[in-house]
């Protein structure tokens, strides 16, 4: 067989870190939170085990799914419509003995007699609550030449003070053997913060599930990795790249805005490695005479009479003649009208901003939940 | 077997886009920001309910086929029917380039009987328009037709230009004049003609045995059906219609996008216009940019100012850098400072700091000689070069020259 093709299959947990952005998930999973412009979180995720010739690629959710269900569609989007290989969706399995799962652990038991019928080498793992151009190609080589069980990624970084609550980070001995893991760490300054991006061999996967079932275990860092660190070895790969972490509104309007400076931009979305996403065939964004747009990412299909600075607009949002709006994040198809005012506000889908509203915030941005409407005034 | 299929006439050259259509077919010509001119009918198709699709080319395939692919962004990736690219082919009996509109469907009808269609769309893929083609399927059904075809009212002036009918109150066409010099009516053909499949058969076949016809609908079958007296009616089609086959009606149409008085809504979302995407992320407007009245799509960077312009996909506008009145098509970069006004910018173009291209009519040297400026794919237009209006650009130009 031609070797264009990574000897690996992707697991993706669309639900982790769900709790962290309640607000964003309230009808949806952080892999289905809108980001950018015109992507969701997964499609960062995607888009690089696809890259990386990896297209075999199994989705465990959780609850909420349906947003991403809607998504994914049958993967077509991301090249993973295929025969062999392609998009597996796995909905959560839950009888009345057995409840829908905790912690990983539970998660992979369900999909382990499918595992086991699979035929790539390596199993890579990955959340969603990360958006960066991951290069899973130069992972997948680098834990093959260190020999090592499992390799785990992490970056160079301040915990942000959202994720003190929900994190691993590592101590590597100097040949980066990771010699301790870390729950929940709360230390100030520069750690090795776990970006939950693994590989290990398939079958070494499926011998350590079954035997953290029998354990009753139920978090595979915790309870696998962290407690067998001298038996098996977990080997740290940095990455130094450019990342977006959602670990909070805050975090999400700010990873939002940081994409308006072109270097990041450069740095998160590569021409050689593009980013899918599922098409919605808007037209192109009409700007209409007397707007006044700048320092704006925008995607297709909005019309914008007004005002508009410093924001990320997503697909088909509409600012009528009159609104300003300024230092603000425009989930999908989001209606500003005539006169309204808006600073420092996240809008999700389908809101509508009543004629002369104001929405000002000076210190965190203001949420305004999917589908609502504010005003009119009075 | 399929009630209708349509069969998209793609083969034309454009040579009037000459400068645009070098290395691709007419109706693979970009439009609007985010698609090419064959979106047009090929959206009419699947908004209309029609799942089959026959696409005839000839002339530069590659981009079209590419382009079309399986289908799948028309949602024309069907088990049965979908659309299919038919390009002239070897027989037996030796093989024939398409001699006309009516020779290129009489070589595919073995294409068609696969579907087995009581009625046939003959559509063109240099018009841009919506049309829902079921209702003039039931006006065709409802009079008992053989032949339908669109019309609309043109200007009496221009009445000369088009294929004119004459019909009576019932519809029934009486009378074909093809660019007729003294028009009996104002009812041009739009080039859209749904005939029941048996009937243009026949005539397909008949045409085909005549050696000295030219083999063309509008010259030799439309004509032929009329003499012998079958029942042809004019089926009145009102909204916005335009044939884009010259550099001038392909600037208009795009112009006619930014103006709301025009009934050409491509942001309809109960009649979608699809495209195959660019995949590129949001476009960005930095604090340095002035767009106004204009079109901007996905992949675009604009840092200088932009006024009643289309830019396509991945298009840059640099710092202090002016598009009015113009065209950008995908990739093309203007860079800082550069100037330009009422032109078409074809694809991958890079206009250099500071070079000038087009101006405004008031502005020219010669208003006799002015119009439309168009820069062919993949030109260099170097820094401080000139580029005179209605120039037709295939060649660099050099930084500091003058073209004409």
């Amino acid at each position: 067989m031609v070797n264009v093709n990574a000897n690996a299959l992707g697991i993706i947990f669309p639900n982790s870190f769900d709790g962290l952005v309640p607000e964003l998930v309230q009808n949806r999973t952080m892999a289905s939170v809108p980001f950018a412009g015109r992507y969701r979180m997964i499609d960062f995720t995607l888009s690089a085990m696809v890259n990386a010739g990896i297209d075999n690629v199994t989705v465990i959710t959780k609850e909420n799914y349906y947003s991403l269900m809607d998504h994914l569609g049958s993967g077509r989007e991301w090249d993973l419509t295929r025969k062999r290989g392609g998009l597996n969706i796995v909905p959560p399995y839950a009888q009345a003995r057995n409840k829908i799962y905790h912690g990983r652990v539970e998660a992979l038991n369900s999909v382990v007699s499918f595992l086991s019928r699979q035929k790539e080498r390596y199993v890579v793992i990955s959340d969603c609550n990360v958006a960066c151009n991951f290069d899973y190609a130069a992972f997948i080589d680098a834990h093959m030449a260190s020999g090592a069980d499992v390799s785990m990624v992490y970056e160079r970084t301040e915990i942000p003070e959202a994720a003190k609550a929900d994190n691993y980070t590592l101590t590597m001995n100097e040949d980066g053997r990771v010699t301790e893991i870390l729950t929940n760490d709360y230390r100030s300054g520069e750690q090795n913060l776990a970006m939950n991006i693994y590989i290990m061999e398939r079958e070494a996967l499926i011998t350590l599930i079954k035997d953290a079932m029998v354990r009753n275990l139920v978090y595979f860092e915790r309870d696998i990795l962290a407690r067998n660190l001298q038996l098996l070895h977990v080997q740290g790969y940095r990455y130094d790249g450019y990342r977006a972490r959602i670990c909070s509104l805050q975090s999400y309007f700010d990873e939002n805005m940081r994409l308006l400076d072109p270097a990041n931009r450069a740095a998160l979305f590569s021409e050689k490695k593009p980013v899918y996403t599922k098409i919605r065939d808007d037209a192109p964004t009409r700007y209409v005479q007397g707007c006044r747009v700048k320092n704006v990412l925008a995607a297709d299909g909005c019309v914008l009479e007004g005002e508009v600075e410093n924001c990320v607009l997503f697909r088909g949002v509409k600012i009528a003649a009159g609104a300003k709006v300024k230092n603000c994040v425009l989930m999908q198809d989001t209606v500003v009208e005539a006169g309204a005012v808006l600073d420092n506000v996240v809008t999700d889908k389908n809101v509508t901003v009543s004629a002369d509203c104001q929405l000002i915030s000076n210190g965190s941005p203001i949420y305004v939940g999917k589908g609502k409407k504010v005003g009119p005034r009075g | 077997m399929k009630e209708c299929i349509a069969m998209l006439l793609a083969g034309g050259q454009g040579s009037r886009l000459y400068a645009l259509t070098q290395r691709l077919a007419k109706p693979a010509v970009p439009f609007g920001g985010k698609y090419r001119i064959i979106d047009f009918p090929l959206s009419n198709c699947v908004n209309s309910g029609i799942d089959t699709v026959g696409i005839l080319t000839q002339y530069q395939p590659l981009v079209l086929n590419e382009y079309i692919g399986n289908g799948q962004p028309w949602d024309l990736d069907r088990l049965y029917g979908g659309v299919h690219v038919l390009p002239p082919y070897q027989k037996a009996t030796g093989s024939d380039w398409y001699k006309g509109t009516a020779n290129a469907i009489y070589q595919n009808i073995n294409f068609i009987e696969r579907y087995d269609p009581e009625y046939v769309v003959i559509l063109s893929g240099d018009h841009i328009y919506k049309m829902d083609y079921s209702k003039m399927l039931e006006f065709h059904k409802a009079h008992n037709a053989d032949c339908t075809i669109a019309v609309m009212e043109v200007p009496w002036e221009e009445a000369s230009r088009f294929g004119i009918m004459s019909a009576s109150d019932d519809g029934t066409i009486t009378k074909f004049q093809e660019k007729p010099k003294n028009p009996e009516s104002n009812l041009a053909s739009m080039g859209i003609y749904i005939f029941t499949w048996d009937k243009l058969r026949k005539y397909l076949g008949e045409d085909e045995a005549d050696p000295t016809s030219d083999n063309d609908f509008g010259k030799n079958i439309i004509p032929n059906m009329l003499d012998a007296g079958e029942h042809m009616v004019a089926y009145p089609f009102e909204g916005y219609w335009k044939d884009v086959g010259t550099i001038d009606s392909l600037w208009e149409a795009n112009m006619d996008l930014l103006d709301p008085n025009v009934p050409l809504d491509v942001w309809d979302d109960d009649w979608k216009i699809y495209s195959r995407n660019s995949g590129m992320t949001g476009h960005f407007v930095s604090d340095t940019a002035d767009v106004q009245n204009s079109m901007v799509t996905e992949g675009c960077t604009v840092e200088g100012k932009v006024e009643k312009s289309v830019l396509f996909a991945g298009v840059k506008v640099g710092k202090g850098a002016v598009v009015e009145e113009s065209i950008v098509m995908p990739g093309a970069v203007i860079e800082e400072g550069a100037h330009v006004a009422y032109t078409i910018v074809a694809e991958n173009v890079v206009v250099k700091k500071d070079a000038v291209v087009g101006c405004a009519k008031e502005e020219a040297e010669d208003p006799e000689k002015w119009g439309i400026a168009v820069i062919g794919e993949g030109v260099t237009i170097g820094e401080g070069a000139k580029v005179y209006p209605k120039a037709m650009v295939v060649k660099n130009v050099e930084d500091g020259d003058i073209q004409w």
